[in-house]
């Protein structure tokens, strides 16, 4: 055990920090004041992350089989690449640059208070999170059973896959096998979990990051650690996403931040190397949530269009502006790179013109019509929505048109907000509750500086007494609301026993059975854990047959396959045996407790496998 | 040089947490460590042999009461004793089994039962 840990340990900085780091190292040098440390810290995760997922999608493209010694050698490859790069540019007759225009204005240069206000907050977003994931540690989740198939799939083949659907997405999947094929580390393991709740972590890093630079306050990037890392550590999109396996939304939250930043920079700057980078990570992004993306193309696009229409009249010299930074050298290389990298090497499986049409227009289903005022509540958190408005409406005070960050933190909101409340006013057609958990990205940000300018406007009051008395009441609302998901933690009943039941059960079942003929179907809805099933067979996606949640077979809209549900609903009708003679299933696996023991009154069947939580019945010949 | 603080804090935050969490995983995914469940099932479930494997998790040595039953006719009635974390496979030899429409198996440790079975007709 200890030396598997250590591999694991060891293989993290090699995946997601050695990459960024040597590429950074490339573009900035060593002594570029442009990025702070603090910067260079936070951004090597995202930056490696995006890499190595090249990388991977390159050696694909070659048709090179992906394992553990090829990953070896590219990534080392890569960084020594970097490094050369480096030593060519900056160390033989190379000038460094010293500073980039907003540098000296440090926001992350943080003093004796704030540092220890941040690890604070630091120690306790790692320990609420990690208080949480160590009751759900044990693989179970129904979202990371999928995901982790698919991850076994390039394990296994040393190939991407070809998924056939357009549900997953390319860069949801590497990193795992990356770590996997270097340091063994099963999937079935903590492995794809801590993966998530580093990523989670750095995700709280990345926001704080563009707070301060957008604020350009280490005040503010401070508040934002606690705001984002404190409050509501538990709630979607936080720790219960990085339990539950919703990849792409943690990866997505760690790097629309991330792309914000670099455009941030890019434009307030004027600086091309920036929107080099902004390209870069966008184009990371595209492959690896398209949610993620699609929300930050409409983040971008609000922003734009805000500024222009708050600078009209200086609109042309704006975009010509604009124009100048990215039709340079090196913003202009990534973009060749990235429609390239499209066109030749890998194109997402949800890029289609179809699946663009879907995602926008007028809502076509319910769930689409946007949230209600109670729902955006929830999704954002009640402290956060309150601190984001403060933050709203102390930006608006001291508002100032040319200048980006008021564009950049306004716009963004609001156009979340709509997304979220009114969807079809800007031809949004995606799940509205989806789209609600992004809602605390720019709330956040909003909040950090609402929080952040409210404790200085009350220090800076005459009545000492009453500003200290509305200080504690806000702060004794943020902690005790923003804390409530937290406390549930501690009440929690970790369900290891029926996890390791369930995977009992799928071991048994994939010795037992020849899947060349042996139909088996499994319970979702009463069997804890049970996407993990496909991992014990890797055959098709598909393989097993799952029942759904009963409201998935019941759509207006068309009509759905209602035969997995039956043959456990109502095995002995006619209707159900027609459905075992059409699927070929002989074999069901059900909650003991439950269905399992109503088939026993089934003649059709035998039991041949019965545990405290799983039985399973084989249909007779 | 409180950035540097921060982020050592954090790495070593991470690292400590991720060490924890990769060691409750390691000893909860066994089947025995604080688990108290038994299982039985056939080795063959596709014939129509009766061999049958008991494993206890309960933790702790148990001895599991077994009785096969051919139709409502009991027709073997044993006791078998398993260290914890073991199994033990038992072929039980009845006469003329696939005669009778179902053969039972009942398991039972204390107040709990595991039923399978084998329907023939």
């Amino acid at each position: 055990m200890f030396f598997d840990l250590l591999r694991l340990i060891l293989t993290f900085p090699f995946v997601f920090i050695l990459p960024g780091f040597f590429l950074l190292l490339a573009i900035f040098g060593g002594k570029d004041g442009r990025l702070s440390f603090f910067e260079k810290a936070i951004l090597t995760v995202p930056i490696s992350i995006i890499s190595v997922d090249f990388l991977v999608l390159g050696l694909n493209r070659l048709h090179i089989l992906i394992n553990g010694p090829v990953l070896l050698g590219t990534t080392t490859a890569f960084c020594l690449l970097g490094y050369i790069a480096f030593q060519l540019r900056f160390k033989k007759g190379g000038k460094q640059k010293s500073d980039g225009g907003e540098a000296f204005q440090d926001p992350f240069n943080f003093s004796y208070w704030q540092t220890i206000f941040i690890l604070i907050s630091l120690f306790l977003a790692i320990f609420i999170r990690a208080t949480y994931l160590s009751d759900t540690i044990v693989p179970s989740a129904t979202d990371m059973g999928h995901h982790m198939f698919w991850v076994q799939k390039i394990i296994d083949t040393g190939n991407l896959p070809n998924y056939g659907m357009p549900d997953f997405i390319i860069g949801e999947h590497i990193p795992f096998a990356v770590v996997n094929l270097l340091s063994s580390a099963s999937v079935m393991g903590a492995m794809p979990i801590l993966i998530l709740f580093f990523v989670n972590i750095v995700g709280i890093f990345t926001l704080a990051m563009l707070a301060g630079r957008i604020f350009k306050s280490s005040k503010v990037t401070a508040t934002a650690i606690f705001v984002v890392g404190v409050l509501y550590a538990i709630n979607a999109p936080q720790g219960k996403y990085v339990s539950g396996g919703v990849v792409g939304n943690v990866f997505g939250n760690m790097l629309i931040p991330v792309a914000l930043y670099f455009l941030y920079r890019a434009l307030s700057e004027k600086d091309s190397v920036f929107a080099g980078l902004f390209i870069f990570s966008l184009t990371g992004l595209l492959y690896a949530h398209h949610l993620s993306a699609f929300i930050l193309l409409y983040s971008i696009a609000a922003i734009v269009v805000a500024y222009l229409a708050l600078n009209l009249d200086r609109i042309f010299k704006v975009i010509g502006d604009w124009i100048k930074i990215f039709l340079k050298p090196f913003p202009l290389l990534f973009l060749i790179f990235s429609i390239l990298f499209f066109i030749f090497v890998y194109t997402p499986s949800y890029f289609n013109p179809s699946a663009v049409a879907q995602a926008t227009g007028e809502p076509t289903k319910i769930t689409r019509t946007g949230l209600d005022f109670n729902q955006l509540e929830m999704n954002a958190g009640s402290a956060r929505l309150i601190l984001g408005a403060l933050g709203f409406v102390l930006l608006l005070t001291a508002f100032k048109r040319k200048e980006y960050k008021y564009s950049f933190a306004l716009a963004w909101v609001v156009v979340l907000f709509l997304m979220s409340w009114k969807p079809g006013w800007i031809y949004v057609n995606v799940p509205s509750n989806r789209i609600g958990n992004y809602l605390f990205l720019p709330f956040s940000l909003l909040a950090s500086f609402g929080l952040a300018e409210f404790l200085h406007f009350f220090r800076k009051s005459a009545t000492f007494f009453f500003s200290t008395v509305l200080l504690f009441i806000l702060l004794f609302f943020v902690i005790t609301d923003g804390l409530a998901d937290s406390a549930e933690v501690f009440k929690m009943r970790p369900q290891f026993q029926e996890a390791v039941q369930a995977f009992h059960s799928a071991q048994y079942l994939a010795e037992k059975l020849d899947t060349s003929r042996d139909i088996l179907l499994k319970d979702h809805v009463n069997i804890y854990g049970d996407s993990w099933y496909k991992l014990f067979f890797m055959q098709d996606y598909k393989y097993p047959l799952s029942r759904g949640m009963l409201s998935r077979y019941v759509d207006p809209t068309k009509p759905r396959e209602t035969c997995t549900r039956d043959m456990i609903t109502i095995p002995e009708t006619e209707t159900a045996k027609k459905c075992f003679l059409e699927t070929g299933v002989n074999y069901v696996a059900l909650n003991a407790q439950l269905e399992g023991n109503s088939f026993e009154k089934y003649p059709d069947f035998s039991k041949i496998y019965s545990s405290n939580y799983i039985a399973i019945f084989k249909r007779n010949n | 040089m409180s950035s540097k603080i921060i982020i050592i804090a954090a790495i070593t935050l991470l690292t400590v947490s991720f060490s924890i969490l990769f060691v409750i995983e390691t000893k909860n995914h066994n089947y025995d460590y604080g688990k108290t469940w038994s299982v039985v099932y056939f080795e063959n479930p596709s014939d129509n042999s009766l061999d049958f494997t008991i494993e206890n998790h309960l933790g702790e040595k148990a001895e599991y009461k077994y009785e096969v039953l051919a139709g409502d006719k009991k027709v073997i009635d044993k006791k078998v004793e398993i260290e914890a974390g073991a199994k033990q496979k038992i072929s039980p030899v009845i006469e003329s089994a696939v005669d009778d429409e179902r053969i039972t198996i009942n398991v039972r440790f204390k107040d709990t039962g595991y039923k399978i079975y084998k329907n023939y007709k």
